[in-house]
């Protein structure tokens, strides 16, 4: 073998060293230029933003312009106000009387829904026909249109209806105006919207109680746990997921209340006795025209329901870490 | 890319054609007008199709889109919406022409085109008309229970005031509830009282009351309102009207007057149109609504008819249709059928065929108008002489607190000056 022999050994056992071009990561796949990359998220991430800039932050910044201003479409022109409108509010008894009426409101429509659903959940809690039937009939109404449920109702506790029509047959010569009594009526709204978000509960509830793992559960009856410590020790800080989902839903819901009122009451009976925020936005918008001073209430009501929804978001999420 | 740029352009297009306005008509020639109108038990989608017919039948090159409004009550609401939103109709009737006129949306009517009203300067905004005054509603009468009345022994309807508090007395005495009142989602009913009052005693001492307040020289809070106010207190007081009532919406309130759930009915006179056709056992009676004296007083509103969308595409068009619809006889003929109405247009008649309790009411209207005794009915007036905007609902509920007890007289008076404030 001569040296030239040599030279063509060592070339084949050092193979010439690759071309100056791009790297090729460890993983033996092409890097995808930076440019293309972005471009794919933001084809995926474009909708969302779109939708979520035109339909939530924009009409947010319109409404917050409108607020600041008189702005009535029949009363032009439009001058700017600065923050007078938000001044106005809080002399506004109309407007402090709605505040009270939803905060009652919603401390019962978050409290009463959750409650009864999780004794439901517990009740319903079981395998058999019979139970997955029960399921179906607690949560048929949250299928159903807030605005049926309200006609159904209003006809069921009108003065003539079937309700006090039975309590007049037991002898109740007199029953509660459960819709005229200025005094009953919030509350009966409120046990309307109750009534419907029950299902939503339970079945929050019912998914978060699967999942509690029944070893946890044998095991605590092998240390002689009765039915009710091992609600308290294993089950209930199992369910703070559920409770955590169940209160921000209800909490939003009730704080927007609108349907139920417009088609039960119109805000009455009276002045104001089930008359919402929301309600009055809507009544102050489009019947009164002032559009700059309802924006203004809509504005509130939603930094109200942001700093409600995140205390109690991140009080519950602080209990679900705590576990 | 040009992939994407041919989806947008297409997206672009798609929702150019969805455009609400373009209104350039389907068929050949035909000029297409949108016309907003409401549904109640007495003006059905049928009643108001044939309508539409009856009119684009004799102008042929008109073709009418008809929209209806969510509710009959919330009509002037709707309106306001579809203005905001870019889609306000060619034509609209019974929509308050208040605030649309103003802002310019409205069409002014000439009075060669009034020509044919009887009272065609009524509900004017700022010197103009923009409502076609095409017909007159008394409110309220008061309809009655002839059956009840004969059984409490009482042999002829009341005049005066004290005359209407004795037979509610006789009536309670008998078992009888003496009003029917509503409330609920429709708040008319429940102010339908105070709207009698305020007309029979306020008005006919000051006719332009509402001009008045709108210029600040009388107030709610003052004695000659409170004082008319205080009769409605003092029905409820003596639980002549039962305010677990103003639970009841609208048509349960009437259902319940013809079921025979209370003696006396205060209600606009297109109550008669039902009084007539729906089943009831027993006969129903009309008045009108006493005063303090005795003396004729009849609360009565001129307007409800259509106004027309001053930038309508087709203004010729809807003009056109919005004169045909309230002038031709047979559709006159079918709305005082249907709902009531007495139309008020010069020489017209109703037909012969018409129900007693229409005849009896309007034989009532007629006989106010020939002795000049007709006065504005309060809260109904929808022009310069109106509530403002949005106090309709205000003057319901300042009734309902104080049939409910919820506020006195004084405060609730004090309540409406408050909402006037804000309104204003």
């Amino acid at each position: 073998m001569g040296e030239g022999g040599l030279t063509h050994l060592a070339a084949v056992a050092s193979p010439p060293a690759p071309p100056k071009t791009r790297r090729i990561p460890a993983s033996g796949r092409r890097r995808k230029p930076i440019l293309p990359r972005v471009w794919h998220f933001a084809s995926f991430g474009a909708p969302g933003v779109l939708v979520y800039l035109c339909f939530v932050m924009a009409p947010i910044l319109i409404s917050f312009g409108y607020s600041l201003t008189n702005y009535n479409p029949f009363n032009p022109p439009v001058k700017f106000v600065g923050f007078d409108n938000y001044r106005l509010l809080f002399t506004d008894e109309q407007f402090l009387t709605a505040l009270k009426v939803t905060t009652v409101l919603t401390l019962i429509v978050v409290i009463v829904p959750n409650v009864l659903g999780l004794g439901v959940a517990l009740l319903l809690d079981r395998k058999g026909r019979l139970y997955n039937a029960l399921r179906s009939v607690f949560f048929t109404p949250v299928i159903l249109s807030s605005v049926v449920v309200s006609i159904v109702w209003s006809r069921l506790l009108d003065d003539r209806g079937p309700l006090d029509s039975l309590l007049r047959a037991l002898g109740i010569e007199h029953p509660p105006g459960w819709l005229s009594d200025p005094d009953i009526a919030l509350y009966s709204v409120a046990s309307i919207v109750s009534w419907q978000m029950l299902g939503f509960c339970v079945v929050v509830y019912l998914a978060g109680l699967q999942g509690v793992p029944s070893e946890l559960l044998e095991a605590a009856e092998i240390d002689g746990a009765g039915p009710l410590r091992r609600f308290r020790a294993v089950t209930w800080p199992l369910l703070a997921p559920s409770l955590t989902i169940n209160t921000v839903v209800l909490l939003i819901s009730a704080f927007k209340t609108y349907d139920y009122v417009k088609v039960i009451t119109n805000g009455g009976p009276g002045s104001g006795a089930t008359a919402t925020i929301a309600f009055n936005v809507l009544q102050t918008g489009f019947d009164s025209n002032h559009v700059g001073y309802a924006s203004a209430m809509a504005v509130l009501m939603l930094v109200v329901v942001a700093v409600v929804t995140t205390v109690v978001l991140n009080f519950l999420r602080r209990r679900e870490v705590d576990l | 890319m040009r992939r994407s740029l041919a989806l947008g352009a297409a997206v672009l297009l798609a929702l150019g054609g969805c455009s609400v306005g373009s209104n350039t008509g389907g068929n050949g020639g035909d000029q297409e007008i949108t016309f907003l109108t409401f549904e109640t038990p007495n003006l059905t989608p049928a009643y108001w199709d044939a309508a539409i017919k009856r009119v684009t039948d004799k102008n042929p090159g008109i073709k009418v889109k008809k929209l209806v409004a969510p509710t009959a009550d919330g009509r002037t609401s709707y309106a306001k919406q579809l203005l905001q939103s870019g889609q306000f109709p060619d034509v609209l009737i019974a929509v308050d022409s208040a605030g649309f006129a103003e802002a310019g949306n409205l069409y002014a009517w000439t009075p060669e085109e009034l020509k044919d009203f009887q009272f065609p300067d009524a509900n004017p905004v700022k010197g103009k008309y923009y409502q076609l005054p095409a017909n007159t509603q008394t409110i309220p009468p008061i309809y009655y229970n002839k059956k009840m009345f004969a059984d409490a022994g009482i042999t002829t309807t009341p005049k005066t005031w004290a005359e209407l508090e004795a037979d509610a007395d006789k009536l309670e005495e008998k078992g009888f509830p003496p009003f029917a009142i509503g409330g609920g989602k429709d708040g008319f009913p429940s102010s339908m009282i105070l709207s009698g009052l305020v007309s029979t005693e306020v008005y006919t001492k000051v006719p332009d009351w509402l001009t008045q307040r709108r210029r600040d020289k009388v107030k709610f809070a003052d004695p000659a309102f409170q004082t008319a106010f205080s009769k409605l207190a003092d029905l409820a007081a003596k639980g002549y009207v039962d305010k677990t009532n103003v639970s009841r919406d609208y048509a349960a309130t009437e259902q319940a007057f013809l079921d025979g759930k209370s003696a006396m009915y205060p209600m606009g006179n297109w109550f008669a149109a039902n009084a007539d056709t729906k089943k009831h056992d027993f006969e129903v009676g009309v008045f009108n609504f006493p005063t303090e004296d005795g003396k004729l007083v009849v609360p009565a509103y001129t307007g409800g008819g259509m106004i027309v969308n001053a930038k309508a595409a087709h203004l010729d068009a809807a003009k056109k249709f919005a004169l045909g619809f309230q002038l031709d006889k047979d559709q006159l003929d079918a709305s005082v059928k249907a709902d009531g109405l007495f139309p008020a247009i010069k020489g017209y008649t109703p037909p012969g065929d018409v129900g007693p309790t229409f005849k009896a009411g309007y034989d009532l209207y007629t006989q106010a108008v020939q002795q000049n005794a007709v006065v504005h009915a309060f809260r109904w007036e929808t022009a310069d002489d109106g509530l403002l905007p949005g106090m309709k609902d205000k003057v319901d509920q300042a009734a309902q607190d104080v049939i409910t007890g919820r506020k006195s007289v004084a405060d609730a008076c004090a309540f409406l000056d408050t909402e006037w404030a804000k309104a204003g």
